[in-house]
């Protein structure tokens, strides 16, 4: 594998734990999030400064950072899971705006130039990139997808499906609407927050255009095509969505085009996503093994 | 002296300047079917909703196994033990049948939140759920998406997971509407079956003939007001009832 080759795997790697993330609000509890990629920039900014200005370690950092995403998550989300739907939906999109306008312009966030010098994260003296690099965002992408089906086979988990499916019937089952929902949006919010310790060690230099509303678009877009609310789906979108673009690279400007296309024709066919409910994936899958097919 | 369940006093519940319950109060016994009758905008719904915890009343009291529930949010009546269904049924569509029936089991693990970190695909759970669903007939629809299943079945998966939940009262809104006449004797036979079990009912019911055969004692709202309350044979007679439903000086009768 050319260095070409591991940067992108790395990139979408840490783009599926995100993803990941964002199934869990709005796969599993139903909670529209078009604004995933804030705490996916709290996540790596928090990181940043504790290793360049505080000068922790990647992994003394790591903890505080997840929690610290997890944390703002959780104050974003009381406000704002009061509202639904497509008010759900502006409202975290606010949220993206604002974010990203708070790392533009408070100068303790280094405004438009970033931060830099962002020190790559070491294992037993051993100076991770490349390959190695790779492999430890895919050790992590690996814990998290096991949470992921941990937290599907939790009666918290259950819960969030019970919301997602019909809020007033689950409320009838001892399901506090807020509990569940706010834990979804704190779990999913502390992985994006774990993608972004990853993204900023692996980048190395940050901006704030880096975690702006079009990186959110394309969380949810990643999730949509893959699957919402499965297992894979999330990795499988981040996988098909940061290599598509590498991909059609020659075509130039035509790739959007293309990417669109590729896009429009999944939502007339797939609605589901690729690994959705009787998407073809399955079917195929299905006819290939009749039993096990499950979650 | 009968011990008493569910306790309502002067209970209002007002939108604006309507009036959908005015002031209605009646006690439900441990083990009796009490249905609440009424035409059509009477209040029987929204008298549930409120006892039930989806509104906070306007004003008035409501106790439940021996506490104060008014205002309570609908978690918290499901965690003392009130079941209930919807005249519009909500289930969770995208789940199985028998998943249905499990997220109503584990009412209890809600409560807490470290307890609801367990797992769900235990086989007692399941074994729990699928005795649910023998009971309401409907085991050999526990793969099926809830989703696809006609409004007889999902009316009696309703049932099965209020029982899962209400130890101590269900609430039945309308179960029997929109069933056909082969549809109705069984779920009436299930009805007092969950009776015998040692449980209590509050039941709403447009089937006048449903009320009358099942209820212990019947209580008729009209307008948002407690306008009867007695034995079915009693209701039937009352000319108040009978005008509410017929209008004054009707000669119509009865359906």
């Amino acid at each position: 594998m050319n260095d070409y080759v591991i940067t992108v795997a790395t990139f979408a790697a840490i783009q599926a734990i995100v993803a990941c993330g964002l199934n869990v609000i709005v796969g599993y509890a139903g909670q529209i999030s078009l604004g995933h990629a804030a705490f996916f920039g709290i996540g790596a900014y928090a990181s940043a400064l504790l290793t360049t200005k505080a000068g922790l370690s990647f992994w003394a950092a790591l903890p505080m950072v997840v929690a610290v995403t997890g944390l703002v998550g959780l104050l974003l989300g009381i406000p704002s899971l009061r509202v639904r739907d497509d008010f759900l939906a502006i409202t975290t999109i606010g949220i993206n705006f604002i974010v990203e306008a708070v790392f533009l312009y408070v100068p303790f966030f280094g405004g438009a130039l970033g931060i830099g010098n962002i020190p790559r994260v070491t294992l037993f003296h051993m100076r991770m990139k490349g390959p190695s690099y790779l492999i430890l965002c895919l050790i992590f992408l690996a814990l998290v997808l096991l949470l992921c089906r941990w937290f599907t086979r939790s009666w918290a988990g259950l819960a969030c499906f019970a919301l997602r499916e019909e809020e007033t019937a689950a409320g009838g089952m001892g399901i506090s609407p807020v509990r569940f929902k706010l834990l979804a949006f704190v779990a999913g919010t502390a992985t994006a927050g774990l993608g972004g310790a990853l993204y900023a060690h692996f980048m190395r230099f940050i901006s704030p255009g880096d975690f702006s509303f079009p990186v959110s678009v394309m969380l949810l877009s990643m999730i949509v095509l893959g699957g919402m609310g499965t297992q894979w789906g999330p990795v499988l979108g981040a996988m098909i969505l940061v290599s598509l673009p590498e991909l059609f690279r020659p075509l130039m400007e035509i790739r959007f085009l293309l990417y669109t296309a590729i896009l429009l024709v999944m939502i007339r066919f797939q609605p589901a996503g690729l690994l959705g409910e009787a998407s073809l994936a399955r079917r195929v899958l299905a006819k290939a093994a009749p039993r096990g097919t499950g979650r | 002296m009968k011990e008493i369940l569910l306790r309502v006093r002067d209970l209002a519940k007002h939108f604006g300047g309507l009036r959908a319950v005015d002031g209605v109060s009646f006690d439900l016994h441990v083990k009796e079917i009490l249905g609440l009758l009424g035409p059509n905008g009477a209040g029987k719904t929204v008298c549930f909703n409120v006892i039930s915890g989806v509104y906070a009343p306007t004003s008035g009291e409501i106790y439940f196994a021996g506490r104060r529930t008014d205002g309570l949010p609908p978690y918290r009546m499901a965690a003392l033990g009130l079941g209930r269904t919807f005249q519009i049924v909500k289930p969770f569509a995208n789940l199985t049948v028998l998943d249905n029936v499990i997220v109503s089991c584990g009412v209890d693990r809600y409560k807490n939140l470290l307890r609801s970190f367990g797992s769900w695909t235990d086989a007692r759970t399941r074994h729990r759920a699928m005795e649910l669903l023998e009971k309401v007939g409907l085991e050999r629809d526990a793969d099926r998406k809830a989703g696809l299943l006609p409004l007889g079945h999902l009316r009696r998966l309703e049932i099965a997971r209020a029982l899962a939940v209400g130890h101590r009262l269900l609430l039945l809104d309308e179960c029997f509407s929109g069933l056909r006449e082969e549809e109705i004797v069984p779920l009436m036979d299930l009805v007092s079956a969950i009776r015998r079990d040692g449980l209590s009912v509050l039941l709403i019911e447009h089937n006048m003939r449903v009320a009358m055969k099942l209820s212990d004692r019947i209580v008729v709202l009209n307008h948002g007001r407690k306008i009867a309350e007695g034995s079915p044979a009693d209701i039937v007679r009352d000319p108040v009832v009978i005008e509410a439903y017929l209008g004054r000086g009707g000669h119509g009768h009865a359906a």
